[in-house]
């Protein structure tokens, strides 16, 4: 029903005034009584990249949703090479030629990548059985001419969470997706696996087909996009070509205000150790340590940020520490407390609160309230808990409480967590773990999917939390986010503590180094990783 | 999940249509449904059969012997569906319900009481004992890794054959044939109030402590998101395992308590399979699972399928329908709640991919271990 191949005639760079390959027009879906998209406007051209942005709970995901068939709009028209159409669920849309890259793969674990790319789009052999060969030949075909290295005889479960992201992309371009759909894919990549990423995309697009990409890295929609469409509390308040613009106008049709775009670092004035851990080893009882005799302080008033390339230790270190993994040996101490032996629940107790990488995950129950998940915590004592009972309307006010100091966009605290916006979800688990106001505040990856003006947020407490005198350690997979932060930056590789840098030290070059595990002292400077 | 007053959504209207979409209550009527068309196909009159049903269980005189059959099966419906809270599976209600039965059985034999205290203490060590038993898969999962849900229902079997032992051997009754104990003396009788029988009293202050401790404590509350997340409840520093523990033990404690009372009412004499062969355990199950674990849900649905079952004798007598048609009705509940269960699931898990959770997680209801472990899609409570 819509013509399938591209024109060759696509220039990249894109022009937004030829006819739109698919159009989305005055698209409208709520949600009870929360407006998710508002009369929302999208048009893609062909061989286009288009970036999608907007703050938290602007309405991204529902519009990609509505594009994918998942949502129905309330109002508006989605027309595609000029015809309206109907997307009655995803497989109408990809029936005319969209194609999603979930956040939450969707693959079998056990089954190998060329199964899963071929899933309900296979060659069938004689006797209607699955052409295992064809399907391989399929797959090596598509990497081959998109540069997706993947092997497709491997398990799915055996791959890192950037090959299972290429895996997606296949199984889009094998069902001949010719609109490409990403809602924040970067957001669980290392940068190299982000630089590979562009890479395919750039070919896709230079193939003829348009690329969405979700994102809140500003960096990212100028490095990548040709065209940006910005979302503001479910509307289309700019459409604006990549090369004509500038991140801070962008930020500013974002929030509606000027933006301080890179934070500026503001030293602590750190003074007695709070958080000390020495010798600390976890891992198996035997075979290789995930985090291998790592000893570090972090003093009051004072962040320490731990850089590293994700997967060389930093979650198992902060789990560690906050008694979610046992250690096989080395030692806590919070104040002159020892932690040996604590459980997670008398860890919290002796003054160590986490805010985890994991937000939906481990950071929150997404089908209890918002209320519910806000009061976690604070619910064995007063004033949540009067008596032997839990009092329901402070548990209500609590969340109020958080919900407004933290600017968590919400109806009511009485919705379930799971229906917040990634970005509010993120805000919720910050603004509870710092609500405890706990000594110590460990922090893994806290601004995951959030968008610039919460980032800001979220930076300023995290410096307002250290200048009230606590201690806190940092582990971020984004360089800026420590430079902006950290007093000291300890960087991670293989498990151990390869570079214990002072704030004059960590330069981007210094930090990169150790990241790809080249001694400072010893690496020749110039070429970085 | 707390649900404010203040919600929006709480109008009347909205109310209504939320119960008409309710998957319980479309269950029910699509129960019915099925089961006219079969009483027409078999040339019955599905209005007459239905009524004859519902006086058969709630008649004038009739509600009586509903009560005596709710009673195990409300109270073996909370036995499962208060560890099922936390997403516990309780499977070994009959094994904690036998246990319960012969311990008070035991005592009323072998202790001499007067009145108000031979049933405390009978009651009491039917209760401590399925309790215990309770616990014990309990502790098997949290220090040994044993799955609960295999080890409860394993355990069992012992426990019944040991009863079986007690009451065919040492508690025999010497004067009949069967395997039965004698009749116990007065002292170890439940006694009748206005037709209502002790037991149920008892059991409506068990539930009202359930309902209590579920809605309004601290203790609740982790419980119930628990059931939703337990590794986010691990994280905020609750004591799951000893969670689990105490929930066993309370469900196992209930199951034993019921045993107990089933066990001193009449004929007031443990017979061997009387709390095994009538399933109070399976259709407790069934109740806990369709009320998907929340303890009012599960009283009712109990009541429920008490009622399907005495009414479908009331039925049977008084028209030429057979009985069967209730385990009918009581199954296509079951299947039609699972349907829909099941789908609703699925739809939230995909709107849930695309706007919250960023761990990779299998399409078809499995998990897929990440590096912080495993993410169920698809709890009984999601
Ligand atoms: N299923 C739902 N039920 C209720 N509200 C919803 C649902 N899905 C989304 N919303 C609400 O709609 C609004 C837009 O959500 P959406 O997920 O589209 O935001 P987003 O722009 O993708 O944000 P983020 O950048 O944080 O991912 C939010 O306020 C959110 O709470
Ligand atoms: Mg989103």
């Amino acid at each position: 029903m819509t013509p399938r191949k591209a024109e060759p005639s696509a220039e990249s760079g894109g022009d937004p005034a030829g006819e739109p390959r698919v159009e989305l027009a005055g698209i409208v879906k709520r949600f009870g009584d929360v407006v998710a998209n508002d009369a929302a406007d999208l048009r893609l051209a062909t061989g286009e990249i288009h970036a999608l942005v907007g703050e938290n709970g602007a309405g991204k995901s529902t519009l990609m949703s509505v594009l994918y068939g998942l949502i129905a709009p309330d109002e508006g028209e989605i027309r595609v090479a000029g015809k309206p159409v109907r997307f009655r669920s995803p497989v109408e849309a990809v029936e005319a030629g969209m194609g999603m890259v979930h956040q939450a793969f969707r693959l079998f674990p056990s089954m190998t990548v060329a199964e899963n790319v071929v899933y309900r789009a296979e060659t069938r052999g004689t006797a209607g059985l699955l052409d295992r060969r064809a399907a391989v030949r399929a797959v090596q075909d598509l990497s081959e001419r998109y540069g997706l290295r993947v092997d497709p005889r491997a398990r799915i479960r055996n791959l890192s969470v950037g090959v299972l992201q290429r895996v997606e992309i296949l199984k889009a371009l094998h069902r001949d997706a010719q609109v490409l759909i990403l809602d924040e894919p970067t957001a669980v990549l290392t940068p190299q696996e982000t630089r590979l990423l562009f890479d395919v995309l750039r070919g896709l697009r230079d193939s003829g087909r348009t690329v969405v990409i979700v994102t809140h890295k500003l960096g990212e929609v100028l490095e990548l996009s040709d065209n940006v469409t910005v979302l503001r509390d479910g509307r289309t308040v700019a459409r604006l070509v990549t090369a004509e613009t500038t991140g801070a106008e962008i930020a500013r049709h974002m929030t509606g205000r000027a933006v301080d775009l890179d934070g500026h670092y503001v030293p602590g004035t750190p003074a007695a150790a709070v958080l000390t851990v020495e010798g600390l080893t976890v891992g198996p009882p035997t075979g290789r340590p995930v985090v291998d005799d790592v000893s570090l302080t972090v003093r009051a008033g004072e962040i320490v940020g731990i850089a590293g390339v994700a997967g060389n230790g930093q979650l198992e270190l902060l789990e560690a520490i906050a008694g979610l993994r046992p250690s096989r040996s080395g030692s806590v101490r919070v104040g002159g407390t020892g932690l040996h032996g604590f459980s997670a629940g008398r860890r919290r107790e002796a003054g160590i609160a986490y805010i985890p990488e994991d937000r939906a995950a481990t950071g929150s129950a997404v089908a209890a309230s918002v209320a519910d998940n806000l009061a976690v915590g604070f619910h064995r004592r007063s004033p949540l808990r009067r008596g032997w009972r839990l009092d329901r309307s402070a548990v209500r006010d609590h969340a109020r409480r958080i919900i407004e100091h933290f600017d968590i966009k919400v109806s009511t605290p009485a919705v379930a967590a799971g229906t917040l916006s990634g970005g509010n979800l993120q805000k919720l688990v910050v603004g509870r773990e710092m609500a405890h106001d706990a000594p110590v505040l460990l922090v893994d990856q806290p601004t995951r999917g959030v968008d610039i003006g919460a980032i800001e947020n979220i930076h300023g407490r995290l410096r307002a939390y250290r200048d009230a005198g606590h201690a806190v350690l940092l582990a971020s997979a984004e360089l800026s986010e420590l430079m902006a932060l950290a007093d000291r930056v300890l960087v991670m590789f293989g498990g151990r503590v390869v570079a214990d840098l002072d704030r004059a030290d960590a330069t981007e070059e210094n930090v990169g180094l150790a990241m790809a595990g080249i001694p400072a002292s010893t690496g020749a400077p110039g070429t970085g990783s | 999940m707390t649900t404010t007053p203040t919600a929006p959504a709480a109008t009347p209207a909205a109310r209504a249509r939320a119960l008409l979409r309710s998957p319980i209550l479309l269950s029910i009527l699509g129960a019915l449904l099925l089961g006219s068309v079969m009483l027409l196909g078999a040339g019955g009159n599905p209005i007459e059969a239905y009524a004859a049903m519902v006086d058969g269980a709630f008649g004038s005189t009739q509600w009586r012997n509903t009560l005596i059959v709710a009673v195990p099966v409300v109270g073996m419906a909370l036995a499962v569906a208060v560890p099922l809270r936390a997403g516990v599976v309780n499977l070994g209600g009959e094994g904690q319900i036998v246990l319960g039965g012969i311990t008070a059985a035991v005592v009323a034999a072998t202790v001499d009481l007067p009145m108000p205290l031979s049933l405390v203490a009978a009651l009491s060590a039917g209760a401590l004992a399925g309790g215990l038993l309770g616990t014990i898969p309990a502790v098997l999962e949290n220090r040994l890794g044993v799955p609960l849900l295999v080890s409860s229902l394993l355990l069992s079997y012992p426990v019944v054959a040991l009863a079986s032992y007690v009451v065919r051997f040492p508690l025999r009754d010497p004067g009949t044939g069967l395997p039965q104990s004698r009749v116990f003396e007065e002292a170890y009788r439940m006694p009748v109030l206005f037709g209502i029988g002790l037991s149920a009293v008892v059991l409506a202050v068990v539930i009202a402590l359930v309902v209590q401790v579920d809605s309004r404590t601290p203790f609740g509350y982790e419980v119930r998101l628990t059931g939703h997340n337990r590794r986010f409840t691990e994280y905020a520093g609750v004591d799951v395992p000893r969670m689990v523990t105490r929930l066993m033990f309370t469900g196992g404690g209930i199951a034993g308590l019921i045993g107990a009372m089933v066990v001193t009412s009449v004929p007031y004499r443990y017979i061997d399979g009387a709390l095994v062969v009538p399933g109070y355990t399976w259709t407790g199950l069934l109740a806990a699972l369709l009320a998907r674990a929340n303890p009012l849900g599960a009283v009712a649905a109990g009541v429920f399928f008490a009622a399907l079952q005495v009414g479908g004798f009331g039925m049977e007598r008084e028209t030429e329908v057979p009985r069967e048609l209730s385990s009918i009705l009581q199954a296509t509940v079951i299947v039609i709640l699972a349907a829909t269960v099941a789908a609703t699931a699925r739809r939230a898990r995909t709107r849930k991919d695309t706007a919250v959770s960023e761990r990779p997680s299998s399409p078809e209801g499995g998990a897929v271990r990440t590096r912080t472990g495993t993410t169920s899609a698809g709890e009984v409570d999601s």
